[in-house]
């Protein structure tokens, strides 16, 4: 079993999710946690703030410490090339003909975004369950959501059709039994598959439930955009029963107020992250910033 | 037993063998439509973004699809008594 507790970074784009998660990753490093990095964000932003090439492959950063920047065009080639293979293998008798060659057109299949984020999410829980924090950089609001939702939505489908596949199937039986067919019973594949998934859907909703392997940490700045959307991430979340853990209120200034923010997220710890006079780029600096904010920083993250 | 009487029994049974096989292919027929209406509902759900039906989530289609050959078949059968779908639940019900 999977020790490692995911921290979803979420927020409207531009507010600092990926500094923020850097910043945590770091903090969480230096208390002595195993920590890996992921950049789940189409556009990578970690290999700008820590000054290094990354990819799909981790890279040590510092001791205990990996950051990755997920190819989703990678997992999108590969899923579909498994889809290719067991389809040319199911209908090989097409080449006969050389009609296999209009299959090869899946390909190209829209729509698989926030699966092949899913992939590469199941992938790191598999590779790297033995660390202590899986932290994820998220994509913007839509994205994010379409991520968080895939586990729910798809459970709806799969539990209507292994409904009606049953029904199929018991129908089919009838017919055998009447008939008298002396039929070697074969098992469904179709149903096979739905229930394949449907216990991979049931494990990442699970998952995505559950407050001691998931928290989802909302960053937002004080402004009313950035606030709005963030209402929407909440109530988005909250219909499909995944809970906020925190609210990073990021680019505090002195001057900025946070009366709506504490008003709106009553039940929810927030944390403020001063904004930084200089760059938050390099890991020095970002060590910098974590030392020069540290008593109140490592209070209120220690709070959460 | 007389060579004539095991041959009369070995007709009546053989008429009795096929009476029975026609009566229980009549008594499934209808169970076989629907069967085939519901394998054809079956692969519209699930293959249904191609001819513009709200489709599940793509990869659910994309994981079932090569396993639904039968469904395939199907719905290209279906394209030719599409026009006629009341005259092929008739001829099904027996009804002239």
């Amino acid at each position: 079993m999977s020790k490692a507790k995911n921290i979803f970074f979420v927020g409207k784009g531009g507010v600092g999710k990926s500094t923020s998660a850097a910043l945590n990753a770091l903090f969480l490093v230096k208390k002595g946690f195993q920590v890996l990095l992921v950049s789940l964000d189409p556009a990578h932003n970690q290999s700008d703030i820590f000054e290094k090439r990354l990819s799909d492959k981790p890279l040590e950063i510092a001791q205990n410490f990996l950051v990755t920047e997920v190819d989703q065009e990678y997992w999108i080639k590969q899923y579909l090339k498994d889809v290719q293979n067991q389809i040319n293998k199911t209908y090989s008798y097409l080449t006969a003909f050389n009609l296999d060659r209009y299959f090869k057109v899946i390909k190209y299949s829209p729509g698989l975004e926030e699966y092949a984020l899913v992939l590469a999410f199941n992938n790191i829980q598999r590779d790297f369950s033995h660390f202590d924090f899986l932290i994820f950089d998220m994509p913007p609001t839509a994205l994010s959501l379409k991520f968080f939702t895939l586990p729910t939505l798809s459970l709806i489908w799969t539990e209507h059709l292994l409904a009606l596949r049953q029904e199929i199937i018991k129908k089919r039986e009838i017919i055998t039994k009447i008939k008298l067919i002396k039929k070697e019973v074969e098992r469904d594949k179709v149903l096979n598959k739905i229930n394949e998934s449907k216990e991979d859907y049931l494990h990442l909703k699970e998952i995505f439930e559950d407050a001691d392997k998931t928290h989802i940490k909302l960053v937002l700045n004080p402004d009313k955009l950035s606030l709005a959307e963030s209402i929407r991430i909440l109530n988005a979340l909250q219909d499909i029963n995944i809970n906020l853990n925190q609210i990073i209120c990021n680019k505090m200034q002195t001057a900025s107020s946070r009366a709506d923010i504490d008003k709106t997220f009553v039940n929810t710890p927030i944390l403020n992250f001063p904004n930084s006079k200089t760059p938050l780029i390099g890991i020095n600096n970002l060590q910098q910033f974590l030392k020069m904010n540290g008593d109140q920083l490592e209070k209120q993250l220690n709070a959460c | 037993m007389n060579p004539i009487i095991r041959d009369m029994k070995d007709k009546i049974v053989g008429a009795l063998k096929i009476a029975d096989g026609v009566l229980r292919g009549k008594a499934v027929d209808t169970i076989e439509f629907e069967l085939e209406e519901l394998d054809h509902v079956f692969g519209l759900l699930v293959l249904g973004s191609y001819v513009g039906i709200p489709s599940p989530p793509m990869q659910i289609s994309l994981d079932l699809m090569p396993f639904m050959e039968k469904e395939l078949i199907l719905m290209m059968k279906k394209v030719d008594t599409a026009n006629e779908p009341i005259s092929d639940l008739f001829s099904v019900l027996d009804i002239d």
